[in-house]
């Protein structure tokens, strides 16, 4: 329970500095929204412009001149910058005691490494959730304010959910790879590295059909956004292997810890 | 001439002190002592008289100038922290090298004999060491351009007592090739074996200025003894003896002066037991703390 | 020139990784491009039966968009981010290298001026960037070439990959000018992905048109690519700005580096 509190009260400041710069992002995203829906006729040439030219414009599949349609579209840059803050936190909050060299004093008091793995996950859980939730009462504020078509908060809720099982594969990834990696200091870029590989691959998916198979190597492409757009809810298939991924990911972070020598 | 000329120095952080209109004055071929507690500003001083931290106030120089102004002064200081990091990927070679390649002279000699003394695998990664042997990096990367001016920082924690030895007949060494000897420590033995003169500080302010000759004259001694019949207190009524707890048997005093009549007059119980010791620093600061009332 | 070299060491390897993820990008980018120009004519003939105003809106040079200049300045912005990363990286770690590894006890008492030291520092940091960017451009141009499907203008392919060097010089003075504010940096990564993407981000969600205000905000809309394949040149007003930022933070970190107290390590 001390070192649950010790690190929620470490993150408290990154946590704000985020949630705030979310909001901002969400702010000023959905501020342009008006910017799209306006013109009735570009409607029609979002919606006959091939896939691929889309993808290339940063637009996915979405008919952004609806509001769930440009909610979507945004959603990939809000997902994005949560996904790297779950993967900064999960990495960081293991590596940190090596990074500073506070190994020896944490490492020595009568507690499993399993206890202090146990710990620092549910603190950087309790981070995760508080972001998604700025994200989600956020989106829900804004989009109220500027859409003028049907109300779509059970599709942003949906978004949020699926956002939340994004970040919760980060997040674990980064724990994973922190307790795994024998350098604290690479642990970070390694993470960073495997979500800026997933974010392009995302992104050049998009473009070809030809190697879909890609997309299991990318969380950002595990939930069908056009699906969520059109109102058909998260797949349930998705959400299982996404969350027994998570599992694995924790459990492998359970494994490696107690098993390796810490760097001091 | 003068090595070190340090004037009304003063060095605030924020709020909290520093150090306070701090003057010394080190003259060449000197080993000067500068003893404090932790935390009383030696490293402050220090860092400042390096050119790693700006003055508040006053100045701080060596070989008449200032670090921040001209840096190429500290081409003839050497200087050993308390507390050595380094490179952690490089080998330990190729930091003495890079080290060496700021003096602007072959240093090779010079490394390849200090590894000798100190015992040290020059192709070891830095990573790998122990903290000792960061140490004995850190003492041969300080000397390896046979500075004319050797500062040192609380150097011989994480030596071992025979590297310690070895660590200061090196230093005594430079000092009679004619080398300049800053040495900053909280253990006053260490100083008491090298310097010829000693600053006490205290509270970020130079308490005491004297020489070790002096100071060794009325020398400090904790002295403890047991006797097998109880003692009465009109023995212990001479100069010098201050502090004095008695308790039946058994009496503890801090005495300052002529060794030998303090050794007859404790002669004169039948001891069963007997300790002499050096006081702890706190206990002669606390004494001049007193006199200065 | 020891200490330079002694960072230009430091540094070789992480060079040579960003370069080849860079191009790695690029290369896997463009790999795909001989199955898109399949549909060109497609794609050409349904964009045509719309308004102009609508495709300048999308920022689709009609003419362009399945010429191989036009397919890189629409995939160019991931590099630029890669780019940026190396860049701001780079930014913050050489000046505060010292007190993160705890060797500034070890430089800094060295005999030479700080300001030696942050020129040093930073030459070594740029030449490694022009390493990087010198290793894109000629990959990137062996690439574009093999899946051409007609000649394009080798000159306009240069000016939009020099735009790469121009993204990363301003990333990295943002990033040494953050660096020298803060006693202790412990992780670089977390803060020059924030600031890339951030910027990133706020230039994606707030620019709407070429004559947009929020541009300025954004580094990464300093260079507007159909501007460049249009004119053959650079925006004078962003170029300016640019170099501005370069200066003023650049000088700035000088000036902070050289007055900074060094304190002891723990």
């Amino acid at each position: 329970m001390n070192i649950f509190l010790r690190e929620l009260r470490a993150n408290r400041k990154s946590l704000i500095i985020w949630s705030v710069c979310i909001f901002l992002l969400v702010l000023s995203g959905m501020a342009k929204y008006t910017a799209y829906s306006s013109g009735g006729q570009s409607a029609a040439v979002f919606n006959n412009l091939p896939h691929s030219v889309k993808a290339l414009i940063g637009m996915g599949s979405f008919d952004v001149t609806t509001m769930a349609g440009y909610f979507a579209m945004l959603f990939l840059y809000t997902e994005l910058a949560v996904a790297i803050h779950a993967a900064l936190l999960g990495a960081g909050i293991i590596a940190k005691e090596e990074r500073d060299k506070t190994t020896e004093f944490l490492m020595i008091k009568p507690i499993s490494r399993k206890t202090v793995i146990t710990s620092k996950l549910f603190a950087a859980f309790v981070n995760v959730v508080i972001v998604n939730i700025v994200t989600l009462v956020s989106c829900v504020a804004m989009v109220t304010k500027y859409n003028k078509g049907p109300d779509i908060t059970s599709e942003v809720i949906m978004f949020m959910l699926s956002m939340f099982i994004v970040q919760l594969v980060f997040l674990t990834l980064g724990a994973a790879m922190a307790a795994f990696t024998k350098s604290p200091k690479a642990s970070g870029s390694f993470t960073m590295g495997m979500l800026l590989i997933a974010f392009i691959i995302s992104k050049i998916t998009d473009l070809t059909d030809k190697i879909n198979v890609l997309n299991i190597l990318s969380p950002f492409k595990y939930f069908s956004y056009v699906d969520l757009v059109s109102g058909k809810g998260l797949d349930i298939v998705s959400v299982i292997l996404s969350l027994s991924l998570v599992a694995a990911f924790a459990a492998s972070a359970y494994f490696f810890y107690p098993k390796r020598d810490l760097h001091i | 001439m003068n090595v070190i000329e340090i004037e009304k120095l003063t060095k605030n952080y924020g709020k909290s002190r520093g150090i306070i209109d701090v003057n010394l004055t080190i003259e060449q071929g000197e080993v000067f002592g500068f003893i404090g507690p932790n935390g009383a500003g030696k490293s402050t001083t220090i860092r400042t008289l390096l050119g790693l931290i700006h003055p508040t106030s006053g100045s701080a120089k060596i070989f008449g100038k200032s670090c921040f102004d001209s840096p190429e002064v500290r081409r003839e200081v050497g200087y050993l922290p308390s507390e050595v990091f380094y490179y952690d990927n490089m080998r330990v070679i190729d930091l003495l090298k890079y080290s060496a390649s700021f003096y602007k002279k072959d240093c090779t000699k010079r490394i390849n004999e200090l590894a000798e003394i100190m015992d040290l695998d020059l192709n070891k990664k830095i990573d790998d060491l122990s903290f000792g042997n960061k140490k004995k990096v850190g003492i041969v990367q300080g000397l390896l351009h046979e500075p004319k001016l050797i500062i040192l920082d609380e150097p011989t924690s994480g030596l071992d007592p025979l590297m310690q030895q070895k660590f200061f007949d090196l230093i005594a060494g430079e000092n009679k090739k004619g080398a300049t000897v800053f040495f900053s420590s909280h253990i006053l033995g260490e100083v008491q074996k090298m310097c010829s003169r000693v600053a006490l500080i205290k509270d970020g302010r130079i308490i005491k200025l004297e020489k070790m000759s002096s100071l060794q004259e009325n020398s400090y001694k904790r002295i403890k003894l047991e006797t097998k019949s109880a003692m009465y207190k009109d023995a212990f009524n001479i100069d010098g003896i201050s502090k004095l707890e008695l308790k039946g048997n058994s009496a503890d005093f801090i005495y300052k002066g002529n060794i030998n009549s303090i050794i007859r007059r404790i002669g004169e119980f039948e001891l069963a037991n007997l300790t002499i010791d050096e006081p702890d620093l706190e206990e002669i600061f606390m004494h001049y703390y007193a006199k200065e009332d | 020139m020891n200490m330079y070299l002694h960072e230009l060491k430091s540094l070789g390897k992480s060079t040579l990784i960003w370069a080849c993820s860079i191009l790695a990008i690029a290369v896997i980018y463009f790999s795909l491009y001989p199955g898109i120009v399949k549909d060109a004519a497609d794609f050409k003939s349904l964009l045509s039966g719309y308004p102009a105003e609508i495709r300048a809106m999308l920022g689709i040079s009609l003419d362009n968009i399945t010429t191989i200049l036009g397919y890189y300045s629409m995939i160019f912005s991931f590099v630029a981010i890669c780019g940026a990363i190396q860049a701001t990286n780079y930014g913050l770690s050489t000046l505060s290298k010292e007190a993160r590894e705890r060797t500034a006890d070890f430089l800094l008492v060295k005999p030479v001026s700080r300001a030696s030291i942050v020129t040093s520092k930073l030459l070594a940091a740029l030449t490694m960037l022009l390493a990087t960017n010198v290793l894109y451009f000629i990959g990137a141009f062996v690439t574009a070439n093999l899946v051409k499907t007609s000649d394009y203008n080798v000159k306009l392919f240069f000016l939009v990959s020099l735009t790469l060097l121009f993204l990363q010089l301003i990333f990295f003075a943002l990033g040494a000018f953050i660096s020298v504010f803060f006693k202790k940096l412990k992780s670089v990564l977390p803060i020059s992905l924030g600031v890339v993407f951030g910027l990133y981000i706020l230039g994606a969600v707030l620019v709407t048109g070429e004559d947009d205000v929020a541009r300025f905000i954004s580094p990464f809309q300093y260079f507007n690519i159909g501007y460049i394949l249009n004119n053959a040149g650079y925006e004078s007003t962003y170029m300016i700005t640019g170099a501005l930022i370069v200066a003023v933070t650049i000088a700035a970190s000088y000036i902070i580096y050289v007055k900074k107290d060094i304190h002891a390590v723990n």
